[in-house]
């Protein structure tokens, strides 16, 4: 083709007859080899280039990256034995999601997207599960896991993660294994939707482990001053100190816990531990903190296609040198990529209906676990693990058949370390 | 009742950063009638100055503060020599739009040079303080509150005792007539938003070393520096203490609120800054002009 291009450009004053009669003759040469190369699928993405969620939205874009090239070394999607390679066009929502929903729009209707990958959080997922719906094309996110998102009746969202309820609920599970074992949580929780959900489960959750929730305090999203929250939570005296919101918070939170000696039996954040940086951040104090991960380097999941736990993780180290291990966003992301994939193979088609089909009906297992959608499009089957900060490393303490460490509990007191 | 004075010690001592954060802002507001819209982008520019002098050079970010206050004098100085003061007697909102922009500028610097990690100073000291009982004051943001009382105490001499000073102190009451005296007004601009952009970069150390930092972290502390400095008054130094230290204690009540926390945190600030300007539009301890 490439051959044909170059002389086709040299003689461009020849009629468009002879041109049309050139490509047809190309076409036709090559159709009775292997796989033939298809049309280029392209996969719209907004992500939070700059502002406040860069930080998130860059581990995003790595994981879908990481898969493109993948798949596109290997030829590209194989759709009825023709390779598709793939192509992900991204925008830069400057992390607000009224922006991110326009530009999934423009994706659509400007740059022809055949399928969508979904940006980073909850709000702008529930902003660009909105327009996907409206035009019928697919959306696989890996980083929105509200349940509100998927409570609207949407039939083109789906989400490969495990949802928001279930982020500190194995926390839960775990600290019911302990000895002496905890009974009081202090919960505290940024006010929005995602960290409520996660907050409000455990409110229900907790009582049927025999714990109580002896304190419920909401702050503000993106507060980086938590003194007085953390104060309440020390008067109330907890065996366990949760927090539902993100990386800032959780700093915040563990910053303000050793400045007012704040001491409980176990410290567990929803988001922000599993990151490299709040290791960094924190240094020694980032020790004995637990947090709901939804894939670990460590897990043991049997994948039916791509790479195992361990090549994935070489494959991470390989292409994106010296940042570490890929922590769960990027995983997640990656897993958007697969489901979306197998999707699309299943389907025999890049129609975006039979492809809604075929993600509706997908069930698969890959290095990031299992991959099925309920009725309302979440990923309600794998399980999320429970990871602690040791000694500067993360392990992975529960469930026990995939932990690589026994939980260090208790948490020793802040004059004790 | 033990609750009561760890949460005023607490307040007191957050209002610290506030007011480090408040009086470069003030100043610049005062004399240049400019919202420095990119005030905030400067403390972040002082933060990881901070950060990349503790982490290379293992210096104690306490030390580190004249640096930040030096770097981002001269940087201030030149970016009103080279840019704000083209438009300087244009109206209000041309300033709001160059100073927007200059912080969309300075923050995507700052991301592509240090990326969007969060960093955070962490000496061995963090998180250690003085015991009272169960009443705890820890070192850092103790240390932080001095910090921010002996940089308002040194921006209201140079204002009041020194030659510049006094011009600037003219240029604020009446430009034409400051000029009319031989008053260089393009240099005593430039000096004036140096300092306020030195006071931004000593906040900005002692920010990284309470919070952890990105180059997106300075966007809550402008709108947090025009609500202190409405507060306090404006045309004051002291007035700015007293702003930033009411703001530190309004937020600590404001989060200790049973069962909301920090939702209304804010809209308590804000509620009181609409108070003041309903009732004492000059502010807590303002002089009016």
């Amino acid at each position: 083709m490439g051959q044909n291009r170059g002389w086709v450009m040299t003689v461009r004053r020849l009629a468009l007859l002879a041109v049309a009669a050139v490509a047809m003759m190309a076409c036709g040469g090559s159709g009775s080899g292997g796989p033939t190369t298809g049309s280029t699928i392209v996969l719209g993405a907004p992500l939070g280039l700059t502002g406040a969620l860069t930080k998130e939205s860059t581990l995003t874009q790595q994981g879908y990256n990481l898969w493109l090239d993948w798949i596109n070394t290997r030829g590209g999607i194989l759709v009825n034995g023709v390779k598709h390679p793939v192509q992900i066009k991204y925008y830069d929502d400057t992390s607000n999601a009224n922006q991110s929903a326009v530009l999934m729009q423009k994706l659509i209707t400007e740059d022809k997207a055949n399928f969508l990958l979904g940006p980073y959080g909850s709000a702008a997922t529930a902003t660009d599960a909105a327009i996907a719906e409206q035009n019928q094309i697919p959306m696989v996110e890996a980083n929105g896991a509200a349940q509100s998102i998927f409570n609207q009746g949407y039939k083109y969202t789906f989400g490969v993660l495990s949802p928001a309820n279930k982020y500190l609920q194995g926390v839960i599970d775990m600290a019911a294994t302990l000895n002496p074992k905890p009974t009081t949580i202090a919960m505290l929780s940024a006010d929005d939707n995602f960290s409520l959900e996660v907050a409000n489960a455990i409110n229900t959750y907790a009582p049927t482990k025999g714990m109580n929730v002896v304190l419920f305090k909401k702050y503000k999203n993106g507060a980086t001053n938590l003194g007085a929250e953390v104060q309440a939570a020390k008067a109330a005296n907890p065996d366990i100190v949760l927090n539902s919101g993100h990386l800032t918070e959780a700093i915040a939170i563990n910053k303000a816990a050793k400045q007012q000696k704040l001491n409980a039996k176990i410290f567990a954040y929803s988001v922000g531990p599993s990151t490299p940086d709040f290791i960094t951040a924190l240094g020694a104090d980032a020790n004995f903190v637990y947090d709901g991960s939804q894939w670990t380097p460590q897990v043991k999941y049997t994948p039916a296609f791509y790479l195992t736990v361990a090549q994935y993780v070489a494959a991470y180290k390989a292409k994106y040198a010296g940042l570490g291990d890929p922590d769960y966003h990027v995983a997640e992301s990656t897993a958007a990529c697969l489901a979306l994939q197998r999707a699309i193979e299943n389907a025999g088609s890049l129609d975006p209906k039979k492809v809604r089909d075929a993600l509706a009906a997908l069930d698969v297992t890959v290095f990031f676990g299992q991959i099925k959608f309920d009725s309302r499009g979440i990923n309600i089957y794998k399980p999320m693990v429970v990871e602690q900060i040791q000694s500067g490393v993360h392990h992975t303490v529960f469930p026990a058949d995939i932990a690589d460490a026994q939980p260090m509990y208790p948490t020793p007191a802040w004059d004790q370390r | 009742m033990v609750d009561f004075v760890q949460l005023v010690i607490l307040g007191l001592l957050a209002g610290g950063v506030y007011v480090a954060v408040g009086v470069g802002f003030g100043l610049v507001w005062g004399v240049l009638n400019i919202v420095n819209l990119a005030h905030g982008a400067l403390v972040v520019v002082g933060g990881y100055l901070t950060w990349q002098l503790f982490t290379t050079l293992h210096l104690d970010p306490f030390l580190t503060l004249p640096v930040d206050a030096v770097a981002l004098f001269v940087f201030g100085y030149a970016l009103q020599r080279g840019v704000i003061n083209r438009i300087i007697r244009a109206p209000l909102l041309f300033t709001f739009l160059l100073t927007f922009g200059l912080n969309l500028i300075v923050v995507n610097l700052l991301l592509l040079i240090f990326g969007s990690d969060f960093r955070s100073v962490t000496p061995s000291y963090s998180g250690q303080g003085f015991e009272f009982g169960s009443i705890v004051i820890p070192y850092v943001p103790l240390i932080s509150l001095g910090v921010a009382i002996a940089l308002s105490a040194s921006l209201a001499f140079v204002l009041n005792r020194t030659r510049t000073g006094l011009a600037i102190n003219a240029i604020a009451s009446d430009r034409d007539a400051a000029q009319l005296v031989g008053i260089d007004l393009r240099h005593a601009y430039a000096v004036t938003y140096g300092l306020g952009a030195a006071c931004a970069g000593v906040a900005g150390g002692l920010i990284a070393l309470i919070q952890a930092i990105t180059p997106t972290a300075g966007e809550p502390y402008t709108l947090q520096a025009f609500v202190v400095v409405i507060l306090g008054g404006l045309g004051r130094v002291s007035a700015t203490v007293v702003g930033g230290l009411a703001f530190g204690l309004v937020e600590a009540f404001g989060q200790s609120i049973p069962g909301s926390g920090s939702v209304f945190a804010n809209a308590i600030a804000f509620g009181l800054m609409v108070l003041v300007l309903v009732t004492r539009p000059q502010g807590l301890m303002g002089r009016l002009r």
